[in-house]
Order: C-alpha cells, then structure tokens, then sequence
C-alpha cells in the first residue's frame, strides 16, 4: 500500500483497502457516520449519500465488497504470480477468471469508481490525457483511467485486451495508445460487423486465437476444469441476471434505481466467481422483501424510464437517488442489455463457445457492433421497453459516443413508429461534470416527464381550436 | 493540367456523364479499402464520394449529431440534397463510426438502389484475410446479381493490370512532385487524385500522361518550405491552396485521397484474382481503423519524410474523428522522436471560418521551420 498515492488506481485501491478489514457492523454505519461528521470532500458526500440511503446500503455494502476484491486481486497480483490484465468493460471478464495467473481490470469500471469515489473526481486524470495531445473527444469512460496510466505514477498493468475493434472506435484508439506508450502487450478480439452465423463462427475463432495468446503470454494452460469452474458460477450469475430483469417489471419497480449499476458492474468485473453470486443474491433478497412490501421510494411511480445508452456517473445522489425520489423509476440502462445466456459446459469447445457468446452479447459489441449500428440497437431498446413497461427512453448523450450520435435519429424514428414512446435527447459527459451540471440534467428530465410522459399517458392532447370571428385575424 | 483541374471540383464531372449518357452505370464508395478493380471488370464506373469542401449540413444535422465528423456530414448532405443522384448505388464499408452512420442515415431517409456493405476487417491475420477473401467474393456475386453481369476472372486481371499501370503513373506524378524542383503542387496532386476517382481508368491513363509530359520540366521555386501532410480523410483543394499560398508547398502526403489511395502494389500476379486483391487491399491498407500495425503507419509517413526531403510535417485531423485524432499523437510522438518538426492541427471540415486560425497555425510553423 502506497502512503501517499496519487495516481487514480492507488488511491481507490487504499480506500477500498479499509472494506477489506473493516467488521461488518462498522461498515454498516460507517456511511451514515461519516455523512453525519461531514468530513467527507464534496464530490464523494453524493455518492457515499446515496450509496447509503436505507435502500440501497445492504447491496451497496455487498456490491463494495465485491469490488474490493476485484480491485485487490489486481494489487496484489504480482505478490501472488499473477499478470493484470486491462480489459475494456465489452470483454467478459471470466475469461480472464478461468487463468490462475492472471488478474482483469476494468477501464470504464476504474473511471466510475474514481469519479464517484474520489476528491476531485476524474478530472485530473483527464486532463494529463490532455496534455499528451490527445483530442477532447476521447471518451472519458476509459480515458479517466487511462490517464491516470499515461500521466502519473499509477499501478500499471502487464497485458490489455482490446474488444472493440469493429464496436467502438474511439475505445480501440485509446487502448492502443496507452499498450504503445507503455510498452506492455495488446491482444485484440475484433467484432466481425455481420449478424449471420458466418460472423459469429470467425467470433468464435477469434476467441479460441485470443485464448491460445493468453495462454502463451500466462505460461498456463486454460484447462476444462478451470473453465468449467467458472462457467458454471456464470451460469448461476445468468440466473440472477435474469431474475433480477424479470423483478424490474412489477410496478412500482421494486429494484432501487442504482442497482441499475451494479448489476453491470457486476458483469464487468467478478461475473463467475462467488463475489458475483453474492452480490448478486443479495440484489434479489433485497428486491423481493420490496416487491413483497410493495415499497418504493415515492408515493407514486410516475413515470418508467428506459436509458437507451450509459446513464449519468458523476453525482449518484443527484442521479440514481432524486430520480427514484421524484417517482421517475430507472429500468436500467444500455449497459444492462447484455442478455446473458447459459453457457454449455459440456466440454472445452463449447464452454469457449459459451464464452463467444458472451462477449457477442456484451453490450455496445452487439448493438453498435452489429452489423448495422442503428438495427441492433433499436431492436433491443424497443424489447427491453416493451418487456420492461417502459413509458418512455433517454437518451443520455454522452458526447464522445460518435456511434450512438449518429444513429440516435433512426432511434427516435423507430420508437415513435413502433411503440410510440417518446425519447428525450440529453447531452453530457456521463463521467465528467463540467460539460453539463447535474441540476441542468434533472430540469431536462423532470420537464420532459410532466410536460411528455404524464400528459401522453393522460391520454390525446385536445387540440385548442380558435372562435372563428367575423373579422378577427 | 487545366482540364483535370476544372473536372475535379464537379461533382458530376464530363466524363460520368458522357458515361451515364452512354447508359452506363456508376457505383459510388467510399473508403479506400474498396477494390475497385471489381467494380470496372463488370464494366460499371466506380465513383468515389467526396464533399469538395462544401461545409453547410443543415440537413445532415437533422440526422447525424454536432458530434459527427463534418466530412461525413457534408458527404450526407451533398447526399440528401441530390448531388450524387447519378450514382446507380453504394458501396458501404465499416471504415470508420461515423462513415457507417453516415451511410446507414443516407440509406434510411433517401433508398439508394443498390446498396451493399463490404466488411473490412480490422486486423490483418490469417482468420481475418480468409473472411475478407469471402467478403470480396459475396461484393462480387452482389454485383453480379444486381446488374447482370457475370465478371470474369480475366476481366478483374485485366483490370488489376489497368490499376497497376495507373498506379505507376501517380507514382511518376509524385516523383515530380517530391523532387528537388518540384513539378506539381500539392494542390494539383489532389486534383489528380480526385479526378483520379471519379473517370473510367481509360481516360485517366490518358489524362495522367497528358500531365506528366505537361510538367515534367516544371520547376517550382520560391516557396518557405516543403512540407507533408497526413491525417483524416480530406478533399478540401482550399485548405492545400491556403498553406501553400503562405510558402509550404505540399510536396508529398499521407492522405486517404491521396498517397494512401494508390502506393500499394504486389509482385505476384496470378492465381484467383478475388484472393489477390483481398491481400492487396487488407495487408496494407494504410489506415488508422486498422489494429496492431502502427509500426507499419509510422514508416509509411517517415520514408514519404525521408523520400521528399520534407522540412515539416502537417497532421490533420476532423473533430471527432476518433481514429486519426488518436493516431496523429502517436505519429507526432514517433516523428518527434526522429527530430522531425510536427504541425498537429484539429479542424472543422471545410470551414471557411477555421481557415483565418488554421492559417495561423500554419504561419508560426513556417515561421519554426525557418528559423531552424
């Protein structure tokens, strides 16, 4: 542990630390504790306020811990004989899981968490991205963590994983970079843009090529064993996945709007170990004492909303919470159309197979990375709306998302043609504060439920038709 | 030279529509990484889009975002307004996010006829090249379906051949524009290479000897500095004439509409035509969409330095293009590295209002270079 770390990794890590040894009744109202003593700096008292609201703190304390153990794993792994290995949050990360000597960690997960987590947020981080030159384009999901990389002196890791080739180019750019200027290998898992079975066989060639490369770079083997360890605890993760989907459509939604997060960051980190199924079953407890209690943050569920995209990450409190507090009810977001299915472990290949799959249906790699960027995409959103009882999407328009940007129309096109909901257009940067202020965002949301959403459900607007008057203009 | 000069800022220049008055058909792409040699052995002309430094996209915002790269929005609302009604139909490939939204808008609110995707791959390995073989074989067989005519392995050699002997001719073009005196300007050279794109490759031979016997003996002298330029896809003849107007002659370039276009070639010409081409075009598509081969990029960029004794070197890129906007800094640190002065500029595609602080930038680099 660094005494005085200064790069984005180091210092989550040695918060996180404390989780590790803390007993479970201190946790509990350590929260509560230090929002009391207010000594927290400014941007984490949002987090650690929503984090800890009675609703959320049991899974949030779970969710935490499981965290804490991703992040520790990649501490100490070179202690333990392991390598890390950086991953882009479309790559699951149970196939990094499956090796003994390695160790994944996450870009867009490491950004969340310093932005939420700690003072002064990601932005410092950002800018030593800047000040290499690097456009104000790049997306702050992983250039936050990224930057801490380039820019300070921060844990490194040995290996990256590039997924999005094909899915996102500004994600493969930048991961690239940071291998060429570290010096440290880059293996790719490109996205064949084609949705028949010819892509999806290359896919699974591709994953049995990337799997051989680790296994060289690792100096281990991924034996049936090992995988199948691992596919089954996924398996059981898909179940909870999939209770906690079918759980979203009661009304009033019994799942509090934040585990919206940690479901994918679920996903992006721990998917197939036990951290995951804990954590996982700990969302599902706690939802169904809800759904049994009818409880729900509001005295009404006004309005149902879908996030066809990422949602807001900078303010928990401002987002996640005031939502739910006003009745406006998150059904999940973009990130959460993963669509996990059980893997088939009945031998090696199949469990790779298994593994493809996952990665085909990771979210962003199978909507924008499908054949047609607008297609998949509106396909999804429209199922996930119908499935979930959405009354309308938004869309969050983080700017540095150039594929969502520029099939966004066709979007909002298809909505209206086949389900009539409405979209509401929003534009920010979902990890950086300064391009669009919490208070703006939630005027835009709370002006587009009662002046779109509640009217529309009211029924047809009565066209106000003018006294026709001899004479009057 | 006046000639080409005059058709390359048509759209529709003499030559497609002597072609389409002669019933002819066109097939408009994009990228460079479409191999158009298939296209003209089925006898239809390929046309390669370009904007021409039109700026206004009032249209194309309605449906591509502010967040777009503007080359493509200008290509859009060129699309949408009529420009390119003679095209017969589209090849789309996966170049780049915005070029796919570009196409997928296009096509959704104005049909084209006849539009196929040609998936490129983006990264050059065995598994990869055996897809991109198939992919240029189902490209092939679509364009066989839609226009009836089945294309004949002889008639792709005889085009490769075709190519091959244009290809030189650039070649020759840019050894009299990278020699001591040069003999082209960089604003011709992107004339050439427009009009490069959009005339069947009979009357380009003929047209490219015509300006090579032209300005063989030409010598250009009284300019500040010999300068490269590379980067995001441009065809902006305006923003090459204005960094020469101020003295840094262009003399050589790393560009998709030009270098990049044509150096390629490949020593062993036989066996299956389609296989050929798919290692032509993938194993050295000089693009930034393209993973794990920067070494390969950054040599490209410094033998063109090395070749055209340049004195600087002028990276540009699109806001928002993603993978030039990223690949610029890599290249400005490599070439850095070997101590060669670097521009780095970001811009708004055919902005006049860019161009006073472009020029600028441009300016005070002279400036550096000549006080070196």
């Amino acid at each position: 542990m660094k005494l005085f770390p200064v790069g984005l990794f180091d210092r989550l890590a040695n918060q996180l630390a404390v989780l590790t040894f803390l007993p479970e009744p201190v946790l509990k109202s350590a929260g509560t504790l230090l929002l009391k003593l207010n000594v927290l700096p400014d941007d984490m008292q949002n987090a650690v306020a929503s984090l800890f609201a009675p609703r959320n703190k049991d899974a949030s304390l779970a969710f935490l811990k499981m965290i804490s153990a991703w992040m520790m794993n990649a501490r100490d792994a070179e202690k333990n004989g392991k390598k890390v290995i950086l991953l882009p949050f479309n790559f699951p990360p149970e196939v990094i899981h499956a090796f003994e000597k390695a160790a994944p960690l996450t870009s867009e997960v490491m950004s969340t968490l310093g932005v939420v987590g700690l003072k002064g947020q990601g932005e410092q981080y950002w800018d030593m991205a800047m000040g290499l030159g690097l456009p104000d384009h790049m997306c702050s999901a992983n250039t936050v963590e990224l930057g801490s990389m380039l820019g300070s002196e921060d844990f490194k890791p040995q290996a990256i994983i590039s997924a999005a080739p094909g899915g996102c180019d500004v994600n493969s750019k930048i991961h690239e970079f940071v291998a060429h200027y570290l010096g440290i290998p880059q293996f790719f898992l490109q996205k064949p843009p084609e949705d028949t079975g010819r892509g999806f066989k290359l896919y699974v060639v591709y994953m049995h090529e990337l799997i051989k490369q680790l296994e060289q770079f690792l100096g281990e083997e991924m034996t049936e064993a090992k995988l199948r360890k691992v596919a089954e605890k996924c398996n059981r993760c898909t179940e909870l996945f999939l209770e906690m989907w079918d759980l979203h459509k009661a009304a009033p939604c019994p799942v509090p709007n934040v585990f919206s997060l940690f479901l994918y960051g679920t996903r992006f980190t721990m998917w197939g170990t036990d951290e995951a199924i804990a954590n996982l079953e700990a969302m599902v407890a706690i939802t169904k004492k809800r759904l049994a209690e009818k409880a729900y943050p509001a005295p009404k569920e006004i309005a149902r909303c879908l996030w066809c995209y990422t949602s807001y990450y900078f303010d928990f409190f401002g987002f996640f919470n005031w939502m739910e507090e006003q009745g406006y009810t998150h059904l999940g977001d973009g990130l959460d159309l993963c669509f996990p299915e059980m893997v088939d472990t009945s031998s090696r290949d199949s469990m790779i197979a298994g593994l493809a799959r996952s990665a085909w249906n990771m979210p962003m790699t199978r909507q924008v990375g499908g054949e047609s960027m607008s297609r998949s995409w509106t396909n999804d959103v429209i199922y996930a709306s119908k499935e979930l009882n959405a009354d309308c999407v938004i869309f969050c328009g983080h700017h540095s998302c150039k594929q969502t940007w520029s099939v966004v129309s066709i979007l909002r096109s298809e909505l209206a043609k086949r389900t009539e909901l409405p979209l509401l257009v929003l534009q920010g940067d979902a990890w950086i504060k300064k391009m669009t202020p919490m208070s703006v965002i939630q005027q835009e949301i709370d002006e587009f439920v009662k002046n779109v959403v509640v009217k529309k459900s009211a029924g047809a607007r009565k066209v106000r038709r003018r006294k026709e008057q001899d004479g009057d203009n | 030279m006046d000639e080409i000069i005059k058709q390359s800022k048509l759209f529709e220049n003499d030559h497609v529509k002597k072609w389409k008055s002669q019933g002819g058909r066109v097939l408009g792409y994009i990228c460079v990484a479409t191999p158009t040699e298939i296209i003209e052995a089925a006898g239809i002309l390929p046309y390669r889009v370009r904007a021409l430094g039109s700026s206004q996209t009032e249209i194309a915002d309605a449906h591509l975002s502010r967040f777009n790269c503007s080359f493509c929005r200008s290509c859009l609302q060129l699309g949408l307004e009529g420009k390119f009604d003679f095209l017969d139909g589209m090849i789309e490939t996966n170049g780049c996010d915005h070029l796919r939204g570009m196409i997928e808008n296009w096509h959704y609110a104005k049909k084209f006829d006849f539009l196929h995707y040609l998936r490129v791959p983006h990264v050059n390995d065995k598994n990869s090249m055996a897809f991109f073989e198939e992919e240029l074989g189902l490209f092939k067989k679509a364009i066989e379906d839609r226009f009836g005519s089945a294309i004949k392995d002889e008639a792709i050699w005889d085009q490769i051949k075709k190519q091959e002997s244009i290809r030189a001719r650039l070649r020759t073009i840019y050894e009299i524009r990278e020699r001591k005196e040069p003999g082209f300007t960089g604003a011709d050279a992107l004339s050439i290479l427009l009009i490069a794109s959009a005339v069947p490759s009979d009357a380009l031979d003929a047209m490219l000897s015509r300006a090579i016997e032209e300005r063989k003996d030409k010598k250009l002298t009284g300019y500040r500095a010999r300068l490269l330029l590379a980067g995001s896809v441009t065809d902006e003849l305006d923003f090459v004439k204005e960094i020469e107007s101020m003295g840094g002659l262009v003399v050589t370039d790393a560009l998709c509409y030009g270098s990049r276009a044509f150096w390629t070639q490949s020593a062993e010409k036989d066996g299956d035509p389609v296989k050929f081409l798919a290692r032509m075009y993938l194993e050295k598509l000089m693009c930034p969409r393209m993973f794990d081969d920067f070494p390969a990029r950054r040599d490209f960029v410094l033998s063109a330095v090395e070749r055209a004794k340049v004195d600087g070197v002028v990276l540009v890129h699109n806001k928002f293009c993603d993978v030039h906007g990223v690949d610029n800094v890599q290249l400005r640190l490599a070439l850095e590295k070997k101590g060669v002065l670097v521009l780095q500029l970001e811009k708004e595609y055919g902005a006049k209002a860019d161009m006073g602080r472009l020029k600028t930038r441009v300016q005070a680099f002279l400036e550096r270079i000549g006080g070196r």
